[in-house]
């Protein structure tokens, strides 16, 4: 009834505790961009399938150019590029984006925000996600965040699922309607 | 949704114009012959409104019979099976009975045309179910707005039922139908357009690949079109022991692999789809049908019914000696005749003017025969398997050649047979109520499956049924 498994959300994988995922995380630079456009377009293209009001821009692929280079060059950003190894050496196979907002009225005041995770389809059902996001949340924490958050569509059961496994609970609700 | 693939490049009008006059000829005479038995067949079934009728099978001797029949009787048969579930397959009719449900949402060509239209055809499959399995089947169309709904009824109305038909229900929906009415019940549940198919495939597959000299395990394999027949086809062919990636599935977009565009999006709208596209990777290919028939030992396109959308090239790029299957119905995505000219060693198609037909009838009775004589809990792609394999070797009992991969539904003598596979497959994966020896199953399948063509035969000779009135066709073929 449900896909294996949604693009942005790896499932957990046969032993959690598998250490060697077969990927190789790094931080992103500047020449991943144009490997990493595709796969960011990708993870909106699926989002789209959730609402319409996530429809994704004529100009999508400027735009993500654009916010990869500005968060690439930010330190309050984090941006990791997951490489294949073997065959898939050097070959960009997946991203976590991220950054650091500002809390006014809370406690802890900095929150880690997960924008998007993508996974080529290969590389899914592996442990990768699960790396992906232990990764990113030791980035964001090394930032100063004292809590980790994501965001993705509301209708993604999966993915709520993948986070609600790993000890995540909604906190903020976004209702939408169009004007 | 249509599932269905075509050709890249020149659009199907093209393909359509390439067709040689004689084709055209044969396409406008099978147009002409379509009408002729439409109109035939909306007279006919205003004249016996309608096509089964259920019809007593105890002795009424005299209205104090129905005190067996009915009450007071039959409280105690009713308080046997609250005690026992179970019993309800031997104490009733429930052995022997299939629902045939639909919600009307893809009816033969004509598409979502809703349930009560659906009806005609169910009644059609009724009948086929009674004269080729022995299996008193019900049309049981359903007025559902949405999968759950549609579940929900047939789950309702499953206690009367020893097996469910899923019929005529439109691609994808009809994957998560299936898997779930399946969780979710004791009984068989079937879906031709699925199952079926691909059963039948698979036979003519495994004779087609026995003829020319090949393994499942070293043959590369085109699907073009990924719709549940094709789909479902894969699967079986993987688990048959098919390397998955020697096995390149083509839809619309072309190959179907694990890095294409829509494949995210397939794996929220299509998971079946999605989970093949990961395991075949397109057979190590990327691109359209022309790639993915290169070198290619076997071919089988269930999509769209345009000759041309299997081109000759494509037959001639295939590897020595090639299979085609061209499964669209009315039309052919290839003429047989095209394609042994492009060097096809053995062609099947849907139609039964052709050698090879792979035709959903060489498998639906007999798998329900199988199935309900052993009282079924489910059933597995195992029994699917069996049936497919039976069917094989009842083609091999009469001798393989290129025009003889498959029974044709005269061969009836081959049925039985499948239905008894059917049910030790049944007993052996340990799914059977009713456990029985290979020849006691062969025994009850065929005195079962011959019943049904002395009754009819019975009961025109008493002038039980109406003979057929006369028409502009269909004197000839009275019975």
């Amino acid at each position: 009834m449900t896909p294996d498994e949604p693009a942005s959300h790896p499932a957990e994988s046969p032993s959690p505790s598998a250490p060697a995922a077969p990927i190789h995380l790094r931080a992103a630079v500047a020449g991943d961009i144009p490997a990493l456009v595709p796969l960011l377009l990708r993870l909106k293209r699926l989002n789209e399938e959730f609402d319409p009001l996530l429809k994704v821009r004529d100009d999508a692929d400027a735009q993500a150019r654009q916010v990869l280079r500005a968060q690439i060059a930010d330190p309050k950003a984090v941006v990791l590029a997951a490489e294949g190894i073997g065959a898939d050496k050097d070959k960009v196979v997946g991203f976590v984006r991220a950054l650091v907002r500002e809390r006014p009225f809370y406690a802890p005041e900095h929150e880690g925000v997960i924008l998007d995770i993508y996974l080529l389809p290969l590389y899914r059902r592996r442990g990768v996600g699960e790396y992906l996001l232990r990764e990113v949340s030791l980035a964001l924490k090394a930032r100063g965040a004292g809590v980790v958050t994501a965001e993705f569509p509301a209708q993604n059961e999966i993915a709520a699922r993948f986070y609600a496994k790993r000890g995540f609970r909604p906190i903020t609700a976004i209702h939408a309607r169009s004007l | 949704m249509a599932e269905s693939a075509t050709a890249p490049g020149p659009p199907a009008r093209v393909g359509r114009r390439r067709v040689v006059p004689a084709e055209e000829a044969i396409e406008k005479r099978r147009e002409d012959q379509t009408e002729v038995l439409g109109r035939r067949a909306v007279e006919l079934s205003r004249f016996y409104g309608g096509k089964v009728e259920t019809v007593p099978k105890v002795p009424v001797r005299s209205m104090h019979d129905f005190s067996l029949w009915y009450t007071p009787g039959v409280a105690k048969v009713s308080r046997a099976i609250a005690d026992d579930p179970d019993l309800a397959f031997e104490l009733t009719g429930r052995w022997n009975t299939v629902a045939i449900a639909t919600d009307g949402s893809r009816v033969l060509g004509l598409g979502d045309i809703g349930p009560v239209a659906a009806l005609p055809v169910m009644e059609g499959k009724a009948l086929l179910f009674k004269f080729l399995g022995g299996v008193d089947a019900f049309p049981v169309p359903i007025r559902a707005s949405t999968p759950g709904e549609f579940m929900a009824a047939v789950e309702a109305i499953s206690p009367a039922f020893g097996g469910i038909n899923l019929e005529d229900i439109a691609s994808p929906k009809c994957f998560a139908i299936l898997e779930e009415l399946t969780k979710r019940l004791d009984i068989p549940v079937w879906h031709d357009d699925q199952l079926g198919t691909a059963a039948a495939t698979v036979a003519g597959l495994l004779n087609a690949l026995a003829l020319t000299g090949r393994s499942v395990k070293d043959t590369r394999t085109v699907l073009l079109g990924a719709g549940a027949a094709n789909l479902v086809a894969a699967r079986i062919l993987i688990s048959l022991g098919h390397d998955p990636h020697r096995l390149t599935l083509v839809d619309q977009k072309g190959i179907l692999h694990a890095e294409r565009d829509d494949v995210d999006e397939l794996s929220v709208r299509n998971p079946w789809k999605y989970r093949l596209a990961l395991k075949t990777d397109g057979g190590g290919r990327t691109g359209d049908v022309a790639r993915a028939v290169e070198g290619a030992d076997v071919l089988v396109a269930a999509s769209t019914p345009v000759p041309g959308t299997v081109r000759p090239e494509h037959v001639r790029a295939m590897a020595r000696d090639p299979i085609v299957f061209a499964l669209a119905n009315p039309v052919p995505e290839i003429w047989p005749e095209v394609a042994r000219g492009a060097g096809a060693a053995v062609v099947a198609t849907g139609r039964s003017d052709f050698p090879n037909q792979v035709n959903n009838s060489l498998i639906f009775p007999a798998v329900f025969r199988g199935v309900l004589d052993a009282r079924a809990r489910s059933i597995t792609d195992e029994i699917v398997i069996a049936a497919a394999r039976e069917l094989a070797r009842g083609a091999e009992r009469r001798g393989l050649d290129a025009h003889h991969i498959l029974p044709t539904m005269e061969e009836s003598e081959v049925f039985p047979e499948v239905a008894a596979a059917v049910a030790d497959a049944t007993v052996r994966g340990g799914l059977a109520r009713r456990k029985l020896s290979h020849n006691e199953f062969l025994d009850h399948a065929r005195t079962l499956m011959a019943r049904p063509t002395r009754l009819v035969r019975t009961l025109a000779r008493a002038h039980l049924t109406r003979p057929m009135p006369r028409g502009a066709i269909g004197r000839r073929r009275a019975t």
